[in-house]
């Protein structure tokens, strides 16, 4: 009982003193609001229409700021890496390993393929509707994760995995570099991207291949992250 | 009626949030957390930020919880 009100008055006394910091930022900001919103979103629109990519956000994140998305996808793999390094130790053993049910078997079974199409589908499709490499390849992670979960014998091949990590991150740097060689820029979009071409599945240049590799990097990255941690916590 | 939406929302939002901070149960901790995840998805979608959406319903309700779900399985001895 002590040391549940002692959590209990810690979070109450964390809560106000959020509550205080929240509340003191907004005064501070509701004095400096500018008149005209969003002239920046803008001009970043403008300049959209000329690339002919439909969705406006996978413009921003892989064409404009495609430097930055490369430093994210180097996060992604340090944190994987530093999972593995931790973890992997021990030897696997999956011997211990409680059976699964036989609904959730036959269910996972059933819903895996759909789950991994879905994420193929997001992943193509970045560049003209809603979602793109990174929430693609993150629901095919998911799928990875019910299947892993789910069965006994299902285990990803390390050497597949790494050589699709090494292609994505490998292609997206060669494709930047070829970029700068073209065009002076990095990730220069060298291919035609025309704005009547607009809705296409072939359109706007390098955005939609990047973006596939984005998915693949991250879809590889968090499935092996997924994996490491039940591995490792099954030997315990 | 979005507006109350987003309004009864954020109110849930605030109650499982805190809720979740005094907890004593670490899962049970966990899955209120997911819940914050889930509330969040309903106003990115509000919104109009489908993309954000779709990246925290996944990530934020799905592989991070169960992520954190697993590190507690693997910590859970050391208590």
């Amino acid at each position: 009982m002590n040391i549940k009100r002692d959590i209990s008055t810690n979070a109450i006394s964390s809560f106000a003193l959020s509550a205080l910091f929240v509340l003191t930022l907004l005064s501070i900001l509701l004095q400096h609001i500018p008149q005209k919103l969003s002239s920046a979103g803008d001009k970043l629109l403008e300049i959209n229409a000329q690339e002919g990519v439909a969705n406006a956000v996978t413009t921003v994140v892989v064409y404009f700021r495609g430097f930055d998305t490369l430093g994210e996808i180097a996060v992604l793999f340090i944190a994987s890496f530093g999972i593995g390094l931790m973890l992997n130790f021990q030897v696997q053993n999956n011997q211990n390993k409680v059976k699964s049910n036989f609904m959730l078997q036959l269910g996972a079974r059933l819903l895996f393929p759909i789950i991994l199409l879905f994420g193929v589908y997001v992943m193509t499709y970045g560049h003209l509707s809603v979602g793109g490499g990174f929430q693609g390849g993150v629901i095919i992670a998911s799928a990875v994760l019910l299947m892993l979960v789910s069965s006994n014998h299902f285990q990803l091949s390390h050497r597949i995995i790494t050589l699709l990590e090494t292609f994505a991150g490998v292609s997206y740097v060669l494709i930047g570099l070829i970029g700068l060689i073209v065009l002076d820029s990095f990730l220069g979009n060298f291919l035609p991207h025309s704005a009547s071409q607009l809705g296409l599945l072939l359109s706007g240049g390098i955005v939609p291949i990047i973006y596939i590799i984005i998915g693949i990097k991250v879809g590889s990255e968090m499935s092996l992250i997924v994996q490491n941690m039940l591995q490792r916590s099954d030997n315990d | 009626m979005i507006g109350v939406i987003i309004l009864g929302t954020l109110m849930a939002l605030i109650v499982i949030a805190f809720v979740a901070v005094i907890e004593p149960k670490l899962p049970d901790a966990i899955i209120l957390s997911m819940g914050i995840g889930l509330g969040a998805v309903v106003l990115f979608v509000l919104f109009q930020a489908p993309d954000v959406a779709l990246t925290e319903a996944v990530i934020g309700t799905g592989i991070g919880s169960l992520i954190y779900l697993m590190a507690l399985k693997h910590l859970g001895e050391r208590q």
